[in-house]
């Protein structure tokens, strides 16, 4: 067991250290390490707590789910560039579009309401949600620089900030989506995502493993995209003055 | 006297040198301005002189650091900036069509405020041709997107129009069409105009009161 454990965190350090020399290309390398080392202490921090709360009563669980969609919102928002009013907003949307896309699975009894089923299924919601959210607020903002002479046409014929920046969110949605949307069309064909292959490999009907993994991952989907409309539909006030004017400085 | 329709009183405007850098460079330097109603001014001035910068100002496109500018003696601040746009158009120098069709950009106006503007009668007014009516405005040619905006932003019934070098990206077959569609337009629908311009014919061309903008200054052009 040990020497598994040890192999493997090995291999992980290895790779990583491989992964950091490829980025120094893209000058992220700096980044990347600093994501992977984070990833493997918090992981080993998370095992190491996750058999506490395994055994403690299930309201614990959501303390740790809420920690998990604070930490998330705080992502969002540095990846955001900081925009005031962004974190709470953030972790808002992120934990109640995944709190309530989860309840569903406790409420028909997919799963037991035990921490185990409850934490990975919040984690796997709130994981996404991150991403898309993350990916949405860079694009949205990009979208809104290099469309600002757009914008401000809107602006100018006295369009309201929503309106003129309709297009820009549109566009940021769809990008932020297209890795989801594409994961979706190719589940079971590319790649057998994680619930499905930890059934699998714990010796659970495969079938009852697909149909699980299917509603776990539209219910993914779903997450990400209203978290991340919620929250760039929020952003855009943040994007303008109080004179409906693009700000210059979150640019 | 009339009053005048705009008016500017020292007006400043700074910008930063670099973003996110707190060193700001003066871009106006305390202008002043008066334009009567139904007036056309130009204002020349080489690139970086600040021309665009004062028009975005008088459409609170962007906000000036001090000095006051006025709509109908109203200090324009204290106007809801919506309304305030709909009442001063503006022309960009890159004519920027929306998604949509030709139909879909000139009725922006219309359904945003509900005005009873005729947009056929508009498009014949401002040279679109019927025919184009339901093209897709992307498939334009320069000159016939500044047309498409001109009526676009004469949709909103405005009593002032800002031109921000409207003729420049155009060729020079266009650029004529486009001027002398705009003095008959301004005309006709008695607008105020400030026409920013770097050709000094056509500033001369087009009006009697010329300005010129050097160093964030703004100067009468004596000929």
């Amino acid at each position: 067991m040990y020497s598994v454990i040890m192999l493997a965190l090995c291999l992980a350090v290895v790779m990583l250290a491989m992964a950091a020399i490829l980025s120094a290309r893209y000058n992220i390398w700096k980044e990347a390490t600093i994501s992977g080392a984070r990833a493997i202490i918090q992981l080993l921090i998370l095992s190491s707590v996750i058999i506490l709360v395994f055994n403690l009563p299930v309201y614990w669980s959501l303390l740790i789910v809420l920690a998990m969609a604070i930490i998330a919102g705080h992502t969002t928002y540095i990846r955001s560039g900081q925009l005031g009013g962004m974190f709470p907003a953030s972790a808002a949307s992120i934990a109640v579009i995944s709190l309530a896309m989860v309840v569903p699975f406790f409420i028909v009894g997919i799963f037991p309401l035990e921490a185990r089923y409850l934490v990975p299924t919040c984690s796997m919601m709130i994981g996404n949600a991150m991403n898309v959210s993350s990916l949405a607020i860079d694009r949205y903002r990009g979208e809104l620089r290099n469309r600002r002479g757009e914008v401000e046409a809107y602006l100018a014929l006295g369009a309201s900030p929503g309106l003129a920046a309709d297009h820009c969110l549109h566009q940021s949605m769809l990008s932020a989506l297209i890795p989801s949307i594409d994961n979706m069309k190719n589940l079971g064909l590319v790649w057998i995502p994680g619930v499905m292959t930890g059934m699998l490999l714990s010796g659970s009907d495969p079938v009852e493993a697909a149909a699980i993994q299917v509603c776990i991952f539209i219910a993914i989907y779903l997450v990400g995209m209203i978290a991340s409309n919620l929250l760039l539909l929020h952003a855009t006030s943040s994007f303008f003055t109080k004179a409906l004017q693009l700000k210059d400085e979150v640019f | 006297m009339p009053e005048p329709h705009i008016e500017l009183r020292n007006v400043r405007r700074t910008i930063a040198r670099k973003q996110g850098d707190d060193a700001r460079s003066e871009v106006l330097s305390g202008v002043n301005l008066k334009v009567f109603r139904g007036e056309l001014i130009t204002i020349m001035g080489p690139s970086g002189a600040g021309k665009s910068t004062l028009l975005r100002l008088i459409n609170r496109l962007s906000e000036a650091d001090s000095g006051i500018i006025l709509l109908d003696s109203s200090d324009i601040r204290n106007a809801d900036p919506r309304d305030l746009r709909r009442r001063v158009g503006m022309v960009f120098q890159i004519p920027i069509v929306f998604e949509g069709t030709v139909r879909d950009n000139i009725s922006f106006g219309k359904k945003l405020w509900d005005t009873n503007a005729d947009i056929d009668a508009l498009a014949v007014e401002a040279a679109v041709p019927p025919a184009l009516m339901d093209a897709d405005a992307a498939n334009l040619s320069v000159g016939e997107k500044q047309r498409v905006c001109i009526a676009r932003a004469l949709a909103n019934k405005p009593e002032v129009l800002l031109l921000d070098e409207p003729t420049s990206a155009l060729d020079k077959a266009s650029a004529e069409k486009v001027e002398s569609l705009l003095l008959r337009l301004g005309s006709e629908h008695n607008l105020t105009m400030i026409w920013v311009t770097h050709d000094l014919e056509q500033s001369r061309r087009i009006s009697k009161h010329n300005y010129v903008m050097e160093d964030g200054r703004l100067m009468e052009d004596h000929v």
